[in-house]
């Protein structure tokens, strides 16, 4: 990795000050090590923000949680409270890597983590997204790639936590020149969905701080499917969040991981399960409308199948 | 036949590793540990091109970054680079970052070449880019034919036809590959993680042109080799030129980036099979039709032991009537080197997946079927024996007829390696002193497999006294010659050597002491009487206490989600022969882990290579997928003692059939065949039919 210098800011304030145009916040530091290393990205400064205050608490409250944005997935995936609230929160930070990794990973950096397309994370390929000429992995190599995209590049989110976020109706609270900007999971992927360098809507010194996550609804799941039983990136992930009245559904929204560059989301899928109770047809017709316009690439057309099981196992599991 | 005690102690017991707590607490220094004086780390510029000349090297600004202390090329004036990942040059320096600052800083005026090929079927084309000019990719197949294979296959009351594919698997043992180096004026030491100690030293001594004598090799604790660390490498001749430069010793352990890329890998393989057996079961006519690639080292074939991409067929069985053809298919890729049982898991692969679609045309059980053509005894033997433990007649379903969305199958393989036996030239020591310590010195290696443990076993065993009480010297080259570890020759060519060592130390330490029978409680009276001069006994190899050939046989329960594809083994049963047994417990690892490697060939791993821009796209554990404990099922070993075969290696048997008994397990669970591995659920989902046509642009 290239030379940086390093500060820990001990304020929103004197971080964002600190990280200036070429600097990096540091927190479990999992996906920008990786990047630094990789000579993927470099940095003038990077900017411990684990001391930051406050910033690794769970409030509860009535309408919403807040997550701060040091808030650990360990954390997440240990505390027993959050698996009753939101038990689909807590199921997907307990499939994201390893013991290890969620002992140290953050709220705010999993979401905020860069694409893992081997072809961008590879040290000599030049790809779109690291302003080359070419998607590599639309003729080559695309078994993880994306069914859908705004752009010509394919590499989709991975952030587990985003997917789930994404279904809970969760909102980031990013600080943007000296400002509290609210983004919905929508909002904060948007840009990698329509610019092919983007990974996602954060600007440089934008800064995560917490995400709030409403208590609208008091059923969620979460299940992804990976190569192995543990430790991989989901090849598929879905969650789902409702409330379950009489065995009918209300307020209900999908989101799937894995095969956008945001969280996968339609609208009409979720009004359309509005009110109506989970049999097979309703289900059949909710994923028919998710999947609606789905682009297989030569190696990723197994996601389709994949992500139609997905999205009906995780409905059972919300109607429980 | 064999001198073995028939009644035993030790032998064929229990014996936990003699070094495992120091492998445990981490006070054991592998050679990614050694921190010599003044040491600096060394690092390798790679090629960035799949294929290119190199024009120049300049090293000059690289020499100029702080902490540099040597750079050197890895060969002089201009030279054709043609994989990706091929060395070019080498840094040494005070500290990691310094070498990665050098490397970048390092000048290489090259001419890429645009035409380059990494995928086999591209490489197999006439009109595709040679590997190596003028000659082309595939020489014409072998073929070997017995029989009238064409008039046979009419014959046949069943006959099925099979394209079964294996990827290149990467070599990634614990301890990556690499060595510190210190060349002086009194010659070179090399700490190296190798699993053949002599073979280093002449390697290096042959590279640096040294006397044997001025190159030393010490391997104390080394973390898996798996046929790929015989040689210094690369990498080991360019810490030796770096060390001279530097005038200090240099440390240069590969990364797995580096893994992926430049020390050998299992060749792919493409077999088509059409196989044909008689109505009574019996095979009757085979005909397959492979390729593979070793990567730039196509065309030498080994099928055995060098790692070429030939391979073994029909390997288990004997068919009356039978052609084969083959052809290694050159592609600008590293080469590949001896992986466990080299040429046997491919073979097994397509061959017990080829007999379990014929048993199911014919409508015969699988065992069954094995039974009525296996040639071997042991394996019919193992077979009947495993067949029971696992409850095979309960488990073992029409394919398909497993009930439900997650469906449950069996299947079974078997396993052969033919090499193994013994290095009949195996040498040892050992120093008796007067206070009852006994010091044994052999120059053979500990490569992580118990070698040391059974060293003390046998010792303890010959000489009346306990495992804890022998202390055991290996991997150093100033010790009596022994054998590289590889082709599961170590325990067969240890064992008679530690026998013979330990006779004849009795012998003259009963003369010298006057004790008629100075073992056991007698020892250290015997001891006491050497006075201040130690007893040294030479010991060798002897004949008739060891064997090659073993055999085994594996079953595995899977449950395959078709839904989702995915895969969940959850029952290994090996059944496994490796005559007389020395140390079960070291035994029973070997087995475990080569059951856990072969399943990561079934079900994970793949070397992926991307066509455009020749790289390997998953050099990293992140994408070169590999089991964790999470995927590894209940593995129950079965082990068959035949001590009147005397010792016989065990590592290599044991990695070989898992592959196929999942593969069949999971074609009976769905009733389809996935035959290519790795077998995803991408893979699964496909054999199902549940794939959407592909988008049209």
């Amino acid at each position: 990795m290239k030379a940086f210098a390093y500060a820990t800011a001990h304020s929103t304030d004197s971080a964002r000050e600190l990280a200036a145009d070429r600097g990096a916040y540091l927190a479990g530091g999992n996906d920008l090590l990786g990047l630094l290393k990789e000579y993927l990205i470099s940095a003038d400064t990077l900017v411990n923000i684990k001391s930051l205050p406050g910033l690794d608490k769970i409030q509860r409250g009535d309408k919403a949680w807040t997550f701060g944005a040091l808030v650990t997935v360990a954390e997440i995936e240990h505390n027993q409270e959050i698996a009753k609230t939101f038990p689909g929160l807590h199921d997907a930070a307990s499939e994201i890597a390893s013991p290890q990794i969620r002992n140290v990973a953050t709220v705010g950096g999993n979401l905020a983590q860069h694409s893992r397309c081997w072809y961008f994370r590879h040290r000599d390929t030049v790809c779109l997204k690291k302003h080359g000429d070419l998607c590599y992995a639309r003729a080559g190599e695309n078994r993880y790639h994306s069914l859908f995209t705004g752009n010509d590049c394919i590499s989709p989110v991975v952030s587990s936590l985003a997917t789930t976020f994404a279904a809970l109706d969760a909102t980031a609270i990013v600080l943007r020149d000296g400002k509290e900007t609210p983004m919905s999971m929508a909002d904060l992927y948007q840009k990698a969905w329509t610019e092919v360098t983007a990974h996602n809507s954060l600007n440089p010194g934008d800064l995560i701080v917490r995400v709030e996550v409403p208590t609208a609804r008091s059923r969620s799941a979460y299940l992804q499917v990976s190569d192995k039983h543990t430790f991989d990136w989901a090849l598929v992930s879905c969650a789902a969040a409702a409330n379950v009245v009489d065995g009918k559904l209300s307020q209900p929204r999908v989101a799937l991981g894995s095969i956008s560059p945001m969280p996968h989301q339609v609208q009409a899928a979720n009004d359309f399960l509005d009110g109506k109770t989970l049999d097979d047809a309703t289900i059949a017709q909710a994923t028919d409308l998710i999947l609606k316009g789905a682009q297989p690439q030569e190696h990723n057309a197994y996601k389709v199948p994949m992500a139609q099981a997905l999205i009906r196992r995780t409905l059972l599991k919300l109607k429980g | 036949m064999s001198n073995w005690p028939s009644e035993t102690k030790y032998i064929s017991q229990s014996t936990t590793r003699l070094d495992g707590p120091a492998k445990a607490t981490g006070r054991a220094r592998y050679s990614s540990d050694i921190q010599a004086e003044g040491w600096l780390y060394g690092m390798i510029l790679r090629s960035k091109w799949p294929a290119a000349k190199i024009l120049s090297v300049n090293l000059d600004k690289a020499l100029k970054v702080p902490g540099i202390k040597a750079a050197v090329v890895v060969k002089d004036g201009e030279f054709n680079v043609r994989f990706y990942g091929e060395e070019i040059a080498a840094v040494a320096g005070t500290s990691k970052q310094a070498c990665l600052d050098a490397l970048q800083a390092i000048e290489v005026q090259a001419e890429p070449r645009h035409e380059f090929v990494v995928s086999e079927d591209e490489a197999r084309k006439d009109n595709s880019p040679q590997v190596w000019d003028g000659t082309p990719n595939a020489p014409a197949p072998r073929v070997r034919e017995t029989g009238n294979v064409d008039g046979a296959f009419p014959e046949c009351a069943a006959v099925i036809e099979g394209f079964y594919t294996t990827p290149v698997q990467i070599h990634n043992p614990m301890e990556t590959h690499g060595n510190t180096v210190s060349w002086t004026d009194d010659g070179v030491t090399a700490w190296a993680s190798t699993q053949g100690i002599t073979s280093v030293r002449d390697g290096l001594a042959g590279a640096l042109k040294l006397d044997h004598d001025h190159v030393r090799v010490i391997t104390d604790f080394m973390g898996g080799g798996f046929g790929a660390k015989f040689g210094a490498g690369v990498e080991g001749v360019l810490a030796a030129k770096l060390s001279q430069q530097a005038k200090a010793p240099v440390r240069l352990m590969l990364t797995r980036f580096d893994q992926a890329l430049a020390v050998g890998n299992r060749p792919s393989s493409f077999q088509k099979i059409k196989m044909g057996c008689l109505a009574d079961g019996t095979l009757h006519a085979f005909e397959m039709d492979a390729y593979g690639t070793a990567g730039i080292g196509a065309g030498g074939d080994s099928g055995g032991g060098g790692g070429g991409a030939n391979i073994p067929a029909p390997y288990l069985y004997k068919v009356p009537n039978s052609r084969v053809k083959q052809t290694s298919v050159a592609v600008n890729a590293g080469s590949s080197r001896a992986f466990r049982a080299p040429g046997n898991p491919p073979a097994s692969f397509g061959m017990e997946s080829a007999m379990d679609d014929l048993a199911v045309k014919l409508g015969m059980d699988p065992v069954e079927f094995r039974l009525k053509n296996d040639p071997s005894e042991i394996r019919q033997r193992e077979y009947k024996v495993g067949a029971e433990k696992f409850g095979w007649k309960d488990k073992y379903q029409k394919p398909g007829s497993s009930p439900g969305v997650v469906k449950t199958g069996v299947g079974c393989a078997g396993a052969a390696w033919p090499a193994g036996g013994a290095n009949k030239r195996t040498q040892g020591e050992a120093q008796i002193n007067s206070d009852g310590t006994i010091e044994f010195r052999l120059g053979v290696q500990d490569i992580g497999t118990g070698t040391k443990t059974v060293i003390a076993v046998v010792a303890a065993e010959i000489l009346g006294l306990t495992p804890d009480q022998i202390t055991v010297h290996v991997g150093d080259t100033r010790y009596p010659p022994g054998p590289g570890s590889g082709g599961s020759t170590t325990c067969a060519s240890i064992s008679p050597t530690v026998y013979d060592i330990c006779t004849k130390a009795l012998e003259q330490l009963q003369t010298q002491s006057g004790i008629a029978d100075a073992r056991g409680k007698n020892w250290h009276a015997a001891c006491k009487k050497l006075g201040v001069t130690p007893l040294t006994v030479h010991g060798q190899w002897q004949p008739g206490m060891s064997a090659d050939h073993a055999c085994g046989v594996q079953f595995a329960e899977v449950d395959v989600d078709t839904e989702t594809g995915l895969v969940t083994v959850k029952k290994v049963v090996g059944v496994h022969d490796c005559g007389l047994i020395i140390d079960k417990l070291t035994l029973e690892s070997q087995i475990n882990g080569g059951i856990i490697m072969g399943m990561g060939y079934a079900l994970y791993e793949e070397r992926v290579m991307d066509d455009l821009s020749g790289v390997v796209l998953n050099p990293n554990f992140e994408t070169y997928k590999m089991p964790g404990i999470a995927d590894v099922p209940e593995i129950e070993v079965i082990l068959i003692n035949m001590p009147e075969r005397g010792v016989i290696g065990i590592g290599e048997p044991a990695t070989v059939p898992i592959a196929g008994a999942i593969a069949n397990a999971i074609a009976n669970a769905i009733g389809v065949r996935v035959a290519s591995l790795p077998i995803t659920p991408a893979k699964v989902l496909a054999a199902l039919g549940k794939l959407p046509a592909p988008a049209t642009t």
